[in-house]
């Protein structure tokens, strides 16, 4: 029987806060420690690349970070092999074309197929959000995910953007974390909205 | 004492009756005003509805906006699927309030993207969030895919042009354009939280998103405010669906 909402402490209505590389992401806390700080950003670490571009080139494979020559619908069956509802390709384009950052691997025998892909939205300035990282079931377990996740992250850092999210499913959370990813930091809850569970 | 205007207390809905009771009144941003103990008070206020100088079509809006915050304290019911379908106008009242000196309150709700950055950063500093360069904030408010606004407008009575308006309120959300979209910044001043601005705000904004038919709504949140959104329809870690950052700094 609440009259006042939960939130009428004076706590800020916040989500997680977009930090500059220098700050935490709790405001409200060590605001004087964060006076003192350097106004330069402390340097990020960037991921080394387990497979070189080279090493990739050599076993045939090539980098892309446009969507020029992606074949949309050899996008969308590979999205389906891993479990994706099928999507509309008209609907895939402009996803695409209102993502900030992707990356694709093709092999130089089936040109414009996809056999990875990651990419990744947000404001181009303080938060990413990586989604779509997928790799053909023939091509996984030689490397191709880690090589277009460790791009797509450096990409981002060379953007300025030091906040990247994810949203992982359960069984592949053992992918992500040796590629630096960390599980609800500080408590942070990933959250989605559902129709069916507003409150009653 | 201060005396509230519902701008929704025209509408003669059925299930506006079920809102009175003490269960479920978080929702409507009129809730918590200057009677927090009674809903004597609040059944008050209900009789005495307002008319301004207000559009014929958001009248439609305010309702269905309202009647959606009312349907979802009762049930899920196909009305409220109805209501969602009524485009939501870009820029509204929610709220309007009359001081007894005279001075009129109204609560803007825009999903417009119109906001003075400077206006952000005082926000922003007044709920104490790190300072952020002005031309990054500017650009992340560019990229957004939108960006919701409450701003508060303050003037005697008869003198609406005078107006001072006060931005109160933020939340934006990125997208493609097509599937995902994620919730940032949510903000409310301190000196206007506790009557259920922010959840009005998420509300519209998730509305406004449905409506463009962007299904996934997404956003990360700390752990004090997981109940809030977990309230306003958000699930926690769908399907062990687990949130994850890259070398968060904390």
């Amino acid at each position: 029987m609440l009259l006042f909402n939960p939130i009428s402490i004076h706590v800020p209505l916040t989500l997680k806060p977009t930090p500059t590389s220098t700050s935490t992401p709790h405001p409200h806390k060590n605001l004087t420690i964060l006076s003192q700080l350097p106004p330069t950003p402390t340097p990020t670490p960037t991921p080394t690349l387990s497979i070189s571009d080279t090493s990739l080139q050599s076993k045939g494979f090539n980098l892309h970070r446009s969507i020029t020559n992606l074949n949309l619908h050899h996008l969308n069956s590979i999205f389906v092999s891993v479990g994706f509802p099928q999507r509309d390709i008209s609907k895939i384009q402009i996803a695409l074309e209102n993502t900030d950052s992707l990356i694709w691997i093709e092999h130089h025998k089936t040109k414009g197929s996809p056999v990875a892909f990651a990419r990744a939205t947000g404001d181009g300035v303080f938060n990413a959000i990586i989604w779509d990282v997928v790799v053909d079931p023939n091509f996984q377990g030689i490397g191709l995910g880690k090589a277009v996740m460790e791009r797509l992250v450096t990409d981002l850092l060379n953007k300025g953007i030091t906040n990247i999210a994810l949203y992982s499913e359960p069984r592949v959370l053992g992918f992500y974390r040796p590629l630096g990813f960390v599980m609800d930091p500080d408590g942070i809850r990933g959250m989605v909205y559902s129709r069916k569970k507003k409150k009653k | 004492m201060l005396s509230l205007h519902l701008l929704s207390s025209t509408s003669s809905s059925s299930s506006l009756p079920t809102i009175v009771s003490l269960n479920c009144c978080c929702c409507e941003p009129s809730n918590h005003l200057p009677f927090p103990n009674t809903n004597l008070g609040f059944l008050k206020v209900k009789r005495q509805p307002k008319v301004s100088n207000l559009k014929a079509g958001f009248w439609e809006s305010i309702r269905s906006g309202f009647g959606k915050n009312n349907t979802i304290q009762v049930i899920e019911t196909p009305s409220s699927e109805e209501e969602e379908e009524e485009p939501l106008p870009e820029e509204f009242v929610l709220v309007e309030k009359t001081q007894p000196d005279g001075t009129i309150e109204q609560i803007i709700f825009s999903s417009g993207g119109d906001v003075d950055v400077y206006d952000l950063q005082a926000l922003c500093d007044k709920v104490g969030w790190p300072r952020r360069p002005l031309s990054k904030l500017a650009a992340a408010l560019k990229n957004s895919y939108i960006v919701a606004t409450l701003h508060s407008r303050k003037f005697s009575s008869g003198e609406e042009g005078n107006a001072e308006k006060k931005l109160i309120g933020m939340a934006r959300a990125t997208s493609d354009h097509a599937f995902n979209a994620t919730i940032w910044d949510v903000l409310v001043d301190p000196s206007h939280q506790g009557q259920g601005l922010g959840k009005v705000l998420i509300e519209k904004l998730i509305r406004t998103l449905l409506q463009r038919d962007i299904g996934n709504i997404s956003l990360f949140a700390d752990s004090k405010v997981v109940e809030f959104y977990r309230n306003l329809g958000f699930e926690p870690d769908p399907e062990g669906i687990k949130g994850m950052f890259w070398y968060p700094m904390y």
